[in-house]
């Protein structure tokens, strides 16, 4: 693991994208307007011929790539997450995972990431896409981490929804960071709080944890790209190794990772304390950057150490988290 | 059974509503208006239009499968005895078209989802070289109220999908009741056309003039759309008036005087 403020790359889904389409010509790639902005220009300049302009119309590119996966197509479908859940639903359930078709449905701008307001806020797409049968849910945490899942991601008999942060993206893994498909992965030992955080969060998590640490608490921090299906093995063996559990996700508390851990500590009996830090069953609001979004709605790293010391039932006033000095180019999480 | 060749597509369509009835029968009730009305529909283009194996076929409406089933045997598609699963536990011949639902390509119990699939099959036989494969959607008229008909309508005519064809069964028939007193959906023909489309508005029940149709559907560069003009009656005079075209009720002695009437017209 790098270390914070990571440095920041441009496109690192658009350009392993394209590297893995040289290699799989059944790869087809839709667009719903939103090219440039899902990092799929870089696509549509290299194979121009297995490029699809869909239109603002969802529900008709969603159906259609199910048709196109019936040939033997690999379709990759983008747009925004909330574009790609909300409205065309229906289409994803028909027309693609209840054939259980490899259509792989990419959601740019997860959460409050977005300052767009909740038009633009994909903050129950987790939920939605969790509850389809077939269907694979992964949240990506970092840059390294996007290319390293798309192989597996493209391997996947089934449907896959992809949930990834648009823009600059961090680097928070090295190099040789391998993804799984089945494993979590435990990226820092501890032995009193687990904190099981997901995409955008695990920034934060990892922030935390060292934060909670410097205060003598021993956290483990796992990340969890794969949300559905869940690697419940390692949340089990995580949950009964600490006294007390906080999952982190930039999504609605209902239905996304803290309510599937939740769903595997009670299906397991551990009875651990959980805490789930995410969107509190309520709609954001527009502003003019995310930051301030991520503070107000309690996603930042301070929140999660404050959980963490409300949780422990330590004495006093939690540690600080560190300050968030990141230079132009460069990400650290809130 | 019969081979296609045989049999006059006026004479299949009888064929296929009086399987139709056969298939309903046990149950008392069930979509049997579809059948009714997308007889000729299905009759005409099983005989020398559409080829299976070459070319895709599209029932959208997943109700409309009855029909399906009933025409298949002589395509070759299905065997006769299997049509009397129809409906059963544990059949693949649900009442309701699903991804077990043999004889068709793609069908959809949700409506208004089946002319993006027809858009995907033609753009992937483009994408794959199958010349001469044509694909086939059947609609019906109460879907053109989903949004969704209109997105694949303006996809495929700006991207020349010309060997797309919807047959579109306008039996006036929805739910709540006809879809004319639900939806203006006139002009149907200039819709499509204002859409890129090219539109033939036909008798749904004139095999002669389903087949120019079709054959002119096939000569135009463009996406075609056969308007199939029908009634959820047509082809049952036992039927009593105000039969609910969606939903058939049909008690062991409206069947049986059903099986009579179509057995003495195909006798």
């Amino acid at each position: 693991m790098l270390k914070q403020p990571y440095r920041t790359v441009l496109k690192p889904y658009g350009r392993a994208l394209v590297d893995l389409a040289r290699d799989r010509a059944e790869i087809i790639c839709l667009t719903a307007d939103l090219t440039r902005q899902t990092e799929i220009d870089l696509f549509q300049e290299q194979f121009p011929e297995r490029f699809i302009h869909a239109g603002m119309a969802e529900a008709n590119m969603v159906s259609m790539a199910g048709a196109l996966a019936r040939r033997g197509f690999l379709p990759f479908v983008h747009t925004f997450g909330v574009f790609a859940t909300r409205r065309p639903l229906d289409q994803i359930v028909n027309s693609v995972a209840y054939p259980n078709l490899p259509v792989r449905i990419v959601g740019f701008m997860p959460g409050v990431s977005s300052p767009g307001g909740p038009s633009h806020q994909a903050i129950e797409d987790v939920a939605l896409m969790r509850a389809i049968p077939n269907m694979t849910v992964i949240d990506v945490a970092d840059a390294t981490q996007v290319r390293a899942a798309l192989p597996s991601i493209a391997d996947v008999p089934g449907p896959v929804y992809l949930r990834l942060k648009r823009g600059e993206v961090p680097v928070i893994f090295d190099e040789g960071h391998e993804f799984s498909l089945t494993t979590a992965q435990t990226l820092i030992e501890g032995d009193e709080l687990a904190v099981i955080a997901s995409g955008m969060m695990l920034a934060s998590a990892i922030s935390a944890a060292a934060a909670l640490a410097a205060a003598g608490v021993s956290v483990r921090v796992v990340n969890v790209p794969v949300i559905k299906p869940l690697d419940a093995e390692t949340i089990r063996r995580t949950v009964s190794r600490v006294s007390a559990v906080i999952t982190a996700e930039n999504h609605s508390v209902i239905g996304g990772l803290g309510s599937a851990v939740a769903e595997t500590i009670a299906e397991a009996g551990l009875g651990r304390p959980l805490r789930r830090i995410g969107l509190r069953d309520t709609f954001a609001e527009g502003a003019r950057t995310a930051p301030p979004l991520f503070r107000k709605y309690r996603l930042g790293t301070q929140d999660i150490v404050d959980c963490a010391w409300e949780l422990l039932g330590r004495p006093g006033p939690p540690p600080p988290a560190p300050a968030t000095v990141a230079a132009e180019g460069e990400y650290s999480p809130v | 059974m019969t081979a296609t060749n045989a049999l006059t597509p006026a004479r299949y369509a009888d064929v296929i509503r009086l399987r139709a009835v056969r298939m309903v029968a046990p149950h008392g009730f069930g979509y049997l208006g579809q059948a009714l009305s997308s007889a000729e529909l299905f009759a005409t283009l099983y005989t020398g239009h559409y080829v299976p194996g070459r070319d895709s076929l599209v029932v959208s409406p997943g109700h409309y499968i009855i029909a399906a089933f009933a025409a298949a045997p002589e395509a070759g598609l299905l065997d006769e005895e299997e049509l009397a699963s129809y409906g059963f536990d544990e059949s693949a011949l649900e009442a309701i078209g699903t991804e077990r639902s043999p004889a068709v390509d793609l069908t959809c119990g949700s409506l208004g989802m089946g002319l993006s699939g027809g858009a995907g099959l033609a753009l992937a036989d483009r994408l794959q070289g199958r010349d001469g494969a044509r694909v086939y959607a059947v609609l019906s008229d109460g879907e053109l109220e989903e949004g969704q008909v209109w997105e694949a309508a303006l996809f495929a005519a700006h991207h020349r999908l010309g060997m797309l064809t919807v047959l579109l069964d306008a039996n006036d028939s929805q739910v709540d009741g006809p879809v004319s007193s639900i939806t203006t959906l006139e002009p149907v023909a200039g819709k499509w056309e204002s859409f890129g489309w090219a539109a033939f508005d036909v008798d749904g029940h004139d095999t002669a003039a389903l087949d120019d149709a079709l054959r002119a559907a096939a000569a135009d560069p463009r996406p075609a759309v056969v308007i199939a003009r029908t009634s959820t009656m047509h082809g049952l005079a036992v039927l009593p008036d105000g039969a609910d075209g969606h939903f058939i009720t049909l008690p062991d002695s409206l069947a049986e005087a059903a099986i009579r009437e179509l057995e003495a017209r195909l006798a």
